[in-house]
C-alpha cells in the first residue's frame, strides 16, 4: 500500500540525511576538500524524499485510506475535499512531518539563493540544518510515524473536529511553520559562521533576509490566528493571552529584537554578542512553543492533541539543541572582534539598544506569564490562570514609551548624539500628536488618562512616520525605509486600534425568546425568526436578529451547527461591518431553549483597523527581503 | 508581618458582616469564573449554568456559610480554576515583583556591557 | 578555563530546565472537567421521576463493582445521540439517570421513543444536584465504584470511542 511507501520514504530520507552528514564530515573535515557538489546533491535528494512522503500522506487523506491511524482518527469520507487535505496537518503526526518539511525547505531555499556566498559557509549551514532535520526526523519515525497502520482496517474514520473545518484555520499552521520554524535557518547560519570564524558584519548582511522571511510569515500567521479566533470562537475578542497564542508571540518578539540588533551589527559593527544570543533565543523559543502546544502541559481553548510522552521527547530535543548551540557560542565566539560596544547617547544605534531592552522586557513578561502557572503546578501543586489583566497592566505603560522611542529613534543619526539636532522635530511631533489626541478625545467624549496616553503615543508614532514620508519622498522608495515605515506605521495603528477598541466596544449577553427583544446601552436586539438548514455533514439552525444602534439597523443571522462526525456543536457568528467597526452576534447552544436562546452580542469598535495593521506590518516585512535576493 | 496579618483579620471580619447581603453576594459572584463562558465572571454571565450556580450560592449564604466555606465547596468540585482571583496571594506577588526586578537588573546589565558617551 | 565553567553552568541550567518541565508534564492538571475524578461522590438524594414517593441516595453500597450515573434531559440534543450508547451499556452496568431541569411528560416521551436504559431515574429540577456533583451541564456521565469513588467522568455526549473505554474500565 502507498502508506508503506510513505513510511519507506521517510526512512530513506533519514538515511540520506545521515549520509549527507557523513559526507560532510568525511570530505570537509577529514579530507579537507572544498568541493561540496555531492553533499548538496544528497541534501536535495533528502528534501525530495520528504516532499514525496508528505504528498503520499496528503493523498492518503484525500483517498480516505483508513488503514493509516492518523487518517482514521482525523478524517471521514463525508469531509469536504479542502478539509481532507488540511486534515493532513490537522493532527500531531502530520503536522510534525510538515514541520520537518519546512525545515528542509528553508535549507533548499537557502541553497538556491546563496550562490554568491562562500561554499564552505553554505555547506556548514546545511550541515547544521541537516542535524536539526535528523533530530526531528528520528522523533517522527520512532515515536510519531504518520504512516502507522491499524488492523483491521476500519470502514469509516472518526472525523475531523468541526472547529477545524474552517478555511482560515486550515491554512494557519503552514503559515506559522513557515514563520517560526523558518528561524532554524538563520540559527544554522549562525552556528556555521561561528565555527568557520566568519561571524562578522558581512554575515549580518547575509543573515538579514533569512530573518525577515520567516518574520513576515510569522507576523501574518499570528494575525491570521487572531482573526480566526475572532470570527470563529464567538467571544468577540481577538487576543486572549492564551498560552498557545503566547507560544507564537514569544519567537515573534525575539525575532523583532533580532532584526533591529542585526541592523546595528551590520552598519555599526556593534552588538555581535547580543545578535548571536538573540538568534539562538529565537529558535529555542520556537521549539519551546512547539513543546508547550503539543505536550499537554497547558490548558487552553486551542488544546492540540496532547500527549505527555511526546512532550518528554520534545523537551529532550530542545535541551540538546539549546545546549549544543550555546556551547558552540561559548567556545567559538570570536575573541578579537572588530566591534566596540560603545554608544553615543541619543544616537540611532543607542535607540535600537533601548528598543531591544524594551522588547526583551516584554518578552520576559510574556514568558513568565505563560510558564508561571506551569511552574506553580510543579512546585506547589496548585494552579492559577494569568489573564489579560496582568499583561495589560504591566505591558501597556511600556508599550506606550516604546512607541515614542520608535518615533524618535529613526530620526537620530548613527553614532552621533542627535538630540539637539532633532529637538525641533521631536517637539513638533509632540505638538501635533497632542493636538490630534485632544481632537479625538473631544469627538469621542472620552477623558480617561490611559486612553489619552494610548492615543497620544500611537499618534506620535504615526505622525513621525507620515512626516518622514512627506519630507523625504525620494528616500521613501529605498526598500529599507519603505519596509521600516510600513511596519512601524502598522504597529502604531495597531496600538491605536487596540486602545480605541478597548474603550469603546460594547458587550451584551442575555437570553431572548423568539419574537421578543432586549434593550441595553442604546442597543436593541430583536429576535425575529429562526430557520433550519442542512449542510454537507451538519444540520444548522439559524436565528434572525435585528440590531438597532444609533438609528442604524442590521440584520444578522448567526447559527448553531450540529455536526455528525464527531458529534459536536458549534456556534457560528454573524458579523457585519459599520465602518471600521463590527456588529457581531453569536448564539449559545447550551441551556433549555424553552426559556429563550442565549446570545452574545458585541459591538467591536475599530476592529477592522486591527486587521489592517497586521497586514501593514506583514507587508513591511515582505518588502524588506523581496528585492534583496541577489544582494551580496 | 504576623501582627499586620492579625490586625487585618480583625478589621476584615466585621467588615464582612457589615456588608449588606447583596453586596456580599455580588462580591462572591465577581470572584468566580463562569465555567461555560470565556473569561466572564459569574456576576457578568446570564448563562443557565451561571444562574443555577448563583442560586446554589445564595442558598448557602442564607444558611450562614462563610465565604471560605462556599469557595471550598466550589473548588472541591470544579478546581481552583473556578476562582477568578488567584488563591495564593503570596505566590502571585512574584508575578508583579518580577517585572520590577527585571527592569533594574536588565538595565544594569545593559549599562555594564556597553559604554555610553554623551559627546560626539 | 573560563569556557569550561560557562559550559558546565550551561549544562547544569539545561538539566534543571528539563527536570522542571518534565515534572510539569506529570503534574496533575487541576483545571476543569476532571476535578471530581478519583474523588468520592458527594452524598445526594434523588426523588424518582416516576414515583415521587420513591427516593434513592447516592453513593450506593452494593455488591456491584461499578455503576454509571448519567445526567440528561429531553430538550438536550446531544443526549438523543448518546442514548444508543446508554442502551448498549445497560446490560453491562447499572445506569442511574438524573433528569436535569426537565418536564416529566417530555422526559417520559423521550424514553418511550428511544428506550429506557435506566435502572432508576431521579430528578434535578433546579440544577443543584448537578452542581453538587461538580457537573457542568448535559449530558455528563460518571462511573462510580463500590467504594463511592468516581473512577471515570465525561463531559458531553458519549460516543463509540468512549464506549470502548468504559467497557475496558468496567471489566
Amino acid at each position: 500500500m502507498i502508506s508503506n511507501v510513505g513510511s519507506m520514504l521517510l526512512v530513506l530520507s533519514f538515511v540520506i540525511t545521515c549520509y549527507t552528514l557523513f559526507i560532510y564530515v568525511k570530505k570537509n573535515i577529514v579530507q579537507k576538500s572544498s568541493i561540496y557538489l555531492e553533499f548538496f546533491l544528497y541534501y536535495k535528494a533528502s528534501f525530495l524524499l520528504l516532499l514525496f512522503s508528505f504528498f503520499i500522506l496528503l493523498i492518503s487523506f484525500v483517498m480516505s485510506d483508513f488503514s493509516i491511524i492518523s487518517v482514521y482518527e482525523n478524517s471521514h469520507t463525508d469531509k469536504p475535499l479542502f478539509y481532507k487535505i488540511s486534515g493532513t496537518w490537522g493532527n500531531h503526526e502530520g503536522s510534525m512531518l510538515l514541520l520537518i518539511l519546512v525545515i528542509s525547505l528553508y535549507g533548499i531555499l537557502f541553497l538556491l539563493n546563496s550562490k554568491n556566498i562562500s561554499d564552505s559557509l553554505r555547506a556548514t549551514t546545511i550541515f547544521f540544518q541537516s542535524i536539526i532535520q535528523l533530530i526531528f526526523l528520528s522523533f517522527l519515525i520512532f515515536t510519531s510515524n504518520p504512516f502507522s497502520k491499524i488492523i483491521p482496517i476500519p470502514s469509516q474514520g472518526l472525523g475531523l473536529n468541526p472547529i477545524l473545518q474552517d478555511p482560515l484555520l486550515a491554512i494557519h499552521p503552514p503559515f506559522l511553520y513557515l514563520g517560526y520554524v523558518g528561524f532554524s535557518l538563520v540559527f544554522s547560519l549562525l552556528l556555521a559562521a561561528l565555527v568557520l570564524k566568519q561571524y562578522n558584519s558581512r554575515w549580518a548582511s547575509i543573515a538579514k533576509k533569512w530573518i525577515m522571511l520567516p518574520w513576515s510569515f510569522l507576523s501574518f500567521g499570528i494575525g491570521l490566528g487572531s482573526f480566526w479566533a475572532y470570527y470563529e470562537l464567538g467571544w468577540g475578542g481577538y487576543w486572549f493571552w492564551d498560552p498557545v497564542e503566547n507560544a507564537s508571540l514569544m519567537p515573534w518578539i525575539a525575532s523583532t529584537a533580532l532584526i533591529h540588533s542585526i541592523v546595528v551589527m551590520e552598519k555599526m559593527k556593534k552588538l555581535f554578542s547580543w545578535t548571536a544570543i538573540l538568534t539562538i533565543l529565537t529558535f529555542v523559543l520556537s521549539l519551546f512553543g512547539t513543546f508547550l502546544v503539543r505536550s499537554g502541559v497547558l490548558n487552553s481553548v486551542h488544546a492540540f492533541a496532547n500527549d505527555p510522552e511526546r512532550g518528554v521527547y520534545i523537551l529532550f530535543i530542545i535541551s540538546i539543541i539549546t545546549l549544543g548551540s550555546l556551547a558552540i557560542y561559548i567556545l567559538k565566539f570570536p575573541k578579537k572582534i572588530e566591534n566596540n560596544n560603545s554608544f553615543a547617547l541619543f544616537s540611532r544605534d543607542f535607540s535600537i539598544l533601548l528598543n531591544n531592552y524594551f522588547l526583551i522586557f516584554i518578552l520576559a513578561v510574556v514568558i513568565v506569564g505563560t510558564t508561571y502557572p506551569i511552574l506553580l503546578s510543579v512546585f506547589i501543586g496548585e494552579t492559577i490562570s494569568i489573564g489579560p489583566q496582568y499583561y495589560n497592566t504591566i505591558l501597556a505603560p511600556f508599550i506606550f514609551i516604546f512607541m515614542v522611542l520608535m518615533a524618535i529613534g529613526p530620526l537620530m543619526k548613527w553614532n552621533n548624539n542627535s538630540l539637539v539636532l532633532r529637538k525641533q522635530r521631536i517637539f513638533l511631533f509632540f505638538l501635533l500628536s497632542i493636538f490630534l489626541t485632544i481632537l479625538i478625545s473631544f469627538y469621542l467624549s472620552k477623558y480617561n488618562f490611559i486612553f489619552f496616553l494610548g492615543v497620544l503615543c500611537s499618534m506620535y508614532l504615526i505622525v513621525s512616520v507620515f512626516y518622514e514620508i512627506a519630507m523625504y519622498k525620494k528616500n521613501f522608495f529605498i526598500k529599507q525605509n519603505f519596509s521600516r515605515l510600513f511596519s512601524h506605521l502598522g504597529f502604531g495603528l495597531l496600538i491605536l486600534a487596540i486602545t480605541l477598541n478597548h474603550f469603546f466596544s460594547k458587550e451584551i449577553s442575555t437570553k431572548i425568546n423568539l419574537g421578543e427583544s432586549f434593550f441595553k446601552q442604546g442597543i436593541k436586539i430583536n429576535f425575529l425568526k429562526s430557520e433550519s438548514n442542512k449542510g454537507n455533514n451538519f444540520e444548522e439552525l439559524f436565528g434572525s436578529y435585528e440590531i438597532t444602534k444609533d438609528n442604524k439597523i442590521y440584520i444578522l443571522k448567526p447559527s448553531i451547527r450540529k455536526y455528525k462526525q464527531p458529534q459536536q456543536f458549534t456556534s457560528e457568528t454573524s458579523i457585519q461591518s459599520d465602518g471600521l467597526s463590527d456588529v457581531y452576534i453569536a448564539m449559545d447552544y447550551a441551556g433549555d431553549p424553552s426559556t429563550g436562546i442565549g446570545v452574545r452580542f458585541y459591538y467591536n469598535y475599530f476592529i477592522r483597523l486591527i486587521w489592517i495593521s497586521f497586514v501593514l506590518i506583514t507587508i513591511g516585512g515582505i518588502v524588506s527581503f523581496a528585492g534583496r535576493k541577489n544582494e551580496k | 508581618m504576623k501582627s499586620i496579618f492579625l490586625i487585618l483579620i480583625f478589621i476584615f471580619l466585621p467588615i464582612q458582616s457589615a456588608m449588606s447581603f447583596t453586596e456580599r453576594e455580588i462580591n462572591i459572584y465577581k470572584n468566580l469564573r463562569c465555567l461555560v463562558c470565556q473569561g466572564q465572571s459569574l456576576n457578568d454571565s446570564n448563562s443557565d449554568f451561571a444562574i443555577d450556580l448563583k442560586k446554589v450560592i445564595k442558598k448557602k449564604i442564607i444558611n450562614k456559610q462563610t465565604d471560605q466555606e462556599i469557595y471550598k465547596y466550589l473548588t472541591e468540585r470544579y478546581g481552583d480554576w473556578i476562582l477568578l482571583d488567584p488563591p495564593l496571594k503570596k505566590t502571585t506577588i512574584v508575578l508583579w515583583i518580577f517585572p520590577l526586578l527585571f527592569i533594574f537588573f536588565g538595565g544594569f546589565f545593559v549599562y555594564k556591557s556597553v559604554r555610553i558617551y554623551s559627546n560626539n | 578555563m573560563k569556557n569550561k565553567f560557562k559550559i558546565s553552568l550551561l549544562f547544569f541550567i539545561t538539566v534543571i530546565f528539563f527536570i522542571i518541565f518534565y515534572y510539569s508534564l506529570k503534574a496533575n492538571n487541576k483545571n476543569n472537567p476532571n476535578t471530581m475524578l478519583n474523588k468520592k461522590l458527594p452524598p445526594i438524594e434523588l426523588t424518582s421521576l416516576i414515583n415521587t414517593n420513591l427516593k434513592q441516595t447516592l453513593p450506593i453500597i452494593s455488591e456491584d463493582k461499578f455503576y454509571l450515573i448519567n445526567i440528561w434531559s429531553s430538550w438536550c440534543v446531544p443526549c438523543r445521540d448518546e442514548h444508543q450508547i446508554l442502551m448498549l451499556l445497560k446490560d453491562k452496568i447499572k445506569i442511574y439517570g438524573i433528569n436535569y431541569k426537565d418536564q416529566k411528560s417530555n422526559a417520559v416521551s423521550f424514553l418511550n421513543e428511544l428506550g429506557n436504559p435506566f435502572y432508576f431515574i431521579g430528578t434535578d429540577k433546579d440544577g443543584s444536584t448537578a452542581i453538587e456533583m461538580g457537573a457542568y451541564g448535559v449530558p455528563e456521565t460518571y462511573i462510580v465504584n463500590s467504594e463511592g469513588l468516581i473512577v471515570f467522568k465525561h463531559v458531553g455526549p458519549l460516543n463509540k470511542k468512549i464506549y470502548l473505554k468504559i467497557s475496558e474500565i468496567i471489566k
